[in-house]
């Protein structure tokens, strides 16, 4: 096998992938060999660009496009409201640190910023916007092949405080905190809970064990039994 | 003259801006309204579902998922049917007569039949007034719009604190049937939506399609999930505080496999869940005993709406579920307290 043949292979892996056809295993794989090599990365905007194109003639227009769009992003996401924060099992029986005067929720300790950059988890910030990324995110893919065999659970995480990770595309792919995690079973205390958003990739069916014993109880709202229970009969049906 | 054209625009300016804060202070209909028309509202939200007939196709979105089923409501003198046929997924049937439900997956041949005595423990509460909605949300009336291809009055409930998520309902003008439901976060961001797509309301009832349906499961592998009523104290345990403007409607023990699994594996401990409510929303709280196999890691989970936070409590592990902010299920998590070794 030549080395043009393992080109080929990639590209059509990668292909596959932006065509959305590609398994699980397959976009992992097209992931990982996209992190690796610039050439794929570069076919990868083309192909991308190409279908921007035509879409639409507007969309074709700066190339410098894509790095203004990245900028932006991320500094909308610096001022972006903090909406979820990892929990904290050791301060589980103090006061719960989420609930501050204004309500919201937000990890803004310095007791809390330095246990998670000692369990190595300050780099997972941004992928919260998981949901636009995660073509470009190539160990987020693995995720979800980790929780179905309850290894770990992937660890989604937003925070203000750790967002330094840069959103270009060609940037290198950081590991998250849950890998990390399942990656050194030594470090299996020392982990904070582990963050899932993103109801797409929870495949985990303890999970929706609790969630429709959850509903079951639907009529406890005011809004009455059949709105809640259509809502939850009609909601079920997704979750498995 | 650039100076006068200058002054000019000061001026209009001024007046613009004078003008549009007395008008905001004046607009009645900003204002919240009272608690007992709170309850009027909800009330006929909620008699509308229970008493109307109607029968359309319902979506549910949310958290990346959508999902669509058609309905059918049916009302009888006492009697309330429903008919749930899923659109999207595996197929997947519900039937309900009153407080009886049967879920039927044609596919796997498995039917589960459940007695849900606890679905209307809270409109009661509506009822006598002791709801205590109003204090926890503010409801305004936001005119009217077209939903469904039916008008629709616009209530706008925004949550009094961090605790709990806001809502936007659209209630049919003339039955109060909800066409529309919108969960909202904190910044008003939408989290899930369930909307009828297309409702036909006032139909011929014809709850004999649903009890006809209810009695074939000839072929099918019945699985009836048991509910025990207790209480928490009863099962050892204590909640120390509850988060604000909860109270405890419910405690079962029960078990928590799936049907299909319930067959191969070996019985597992019952699991205790407590239910707490608020009036629009609600949380459960589940206990059961630590098992290393099984409760790895200390998880959160956010899909739409729904939070879940599971996490180690000495040989126990404690599971709490909510369409609340997760700051609520912290709340629980951290009062759940074991009194009995």
């Amino acid at each position: 096998m030549t080395l043009g043949d393992l080109d080929d292979k990639a590209k059509a892996a990668l292909s596959a992938l932006a065509d959305g056809e590609a398994d699980v295993a397959g976009s992992a794989a097209a992931c990982a060999a996209w992190a690796r090599d610039d050439r794929l990365r570069a076919d990868w905007h083309a192909w991308h660009l190409i279908g921007d194109v035509l879409r639409s003639d507007d969309l074709a227009a700066d190339p410098r496009g894509d790095r203004r769009l990245c900028e932006a992003i991320r500094i909308r996401l610096q001022s972006e409201a903090v909406v979820l924060a990892p929990a904290d099992v050791d301060s589980a029986e103090a006061t719960p640190r989420a609930a501050t005067a204004d309500g919201s929720w937000r990890v803004g300790s310095r007791s809390g910023r330095g246990r998670w950059a000692a369990g190595g988890a300050v780099a997972a910030g941004l992928i919260l916007v998981a949901g636009t990324f995660a073509l470009l995110r190539p160990d987020d893919l693995a995720a979800p092949a980790l929780l179905a065999s309850g290894d770990a659970a992937p660890a989604r995480v937003a925070s203000r405080d750790a967002v330094p990770a840069p959103l270009s595309p060609t940037a290198e792919p950081s590991t998250t905190p849950a890998m990390a995690g399942a990656r050194s079973p030594g470090a299996e205390t020392a982990t904070p809970p582990a963050l899932v958003a993103d109801g797409k990739w929870i495949r985990d069916s303890r999970l929706d064990r609790y969630l429709e014993a959850h509903k079951q109880f639907a009529g406890t709202s005011a809004l009455g039994v059949p709105s809640a229970f259509l809502r939850s009969a009609t909601l079920d049906t997704a979750a498995r | 003259m650039p100076r006068a054209a200058f002054l000019l625009l000061t001026f209009v300016w001024a007046l613009a801006h004078a003008t549009s804060a007395s008008s905001q202070a004046s607009t009645p209909a900003a204002a919240p309204a009272p608690p007992s028309e709170v309850r009027a509202w909800l009330l006929r939200i909620h008699d509308a579902a229970s008493r109307r007939n109607f029968q359309g196709t319902f979506v549910v979105s949310g958290g990346g998922i959508v999902a669509s089923a058609r309905i059918a409501h049916f009302h009888d003198g006492p009697n309330q049917y429903e008919r749930i046929e899923s659109l999207d997924g595996r197929q997947r049937n519900v039937y309900r007569h009153n407080d009886v439900v049967h879920t039927l997956w044609p596919a796997s041949r498995v039917a589960m039949v459940e007695q849900r005595g606890m679905l209307s423990s809270f409109p009661a509460l509506l009822h006598t007034g002791d709801d205590g909605i109003a204090d926890w949300y503010e409801v305004r009336a936001e005119g009217s719009e077209r939903v469904a291809g039916h008008e629709a009055t616009v209530l706008a409930i925004r949550a009094r604190d961090g605790l709990r998520y806001g809502y936007r309902l659209w209630a049919e003008r003339l039955s109060g049937l909800l066409l529309r439901a919108e969960v909202l976060g904190e910044r008003g961001e939408v989290l899930e939506t369930s909307a009828f797509s297309d409702v036909v309301i006032g139909i011929r009832p014809q709850p004999e399609s649903v009890l006809l349906a209810m009695r074939k499961l000839d072929g099918y592998r019945v699985v009836r999930p048991v509910l025990m009523p207790t209480r928490l104290e009863v099962e050892g345990w204590t909640m120390r505080q509850l988060a604000p403007g909860f109270r405890a409607v419910s405690c079962v023990s029960r078990q928590l496999e799936a049907p299909s699994e319930v067959a191969g594996e070996a019985a597992a401990p019952p699991v205790i869940q407590s239910i707490y409510s608020d009036g629009l929303t609600y949380v459960s709280v589940f206990i059961e005993p630590f098992r290393a196999e099984r409760h790895a890691k200390p998880m959160f989970a956010v899909m739409g709406a729904t939070s879940t936070l599971a996490q180690r409590q000495g040989d126990w592990w404690v599971t709490v579920v909510g369409d609340t902010p997760p700051a609520t299920l912290r709340i629980f998590a951290a009062a759940l307290e074991r009194r009995k070794p």
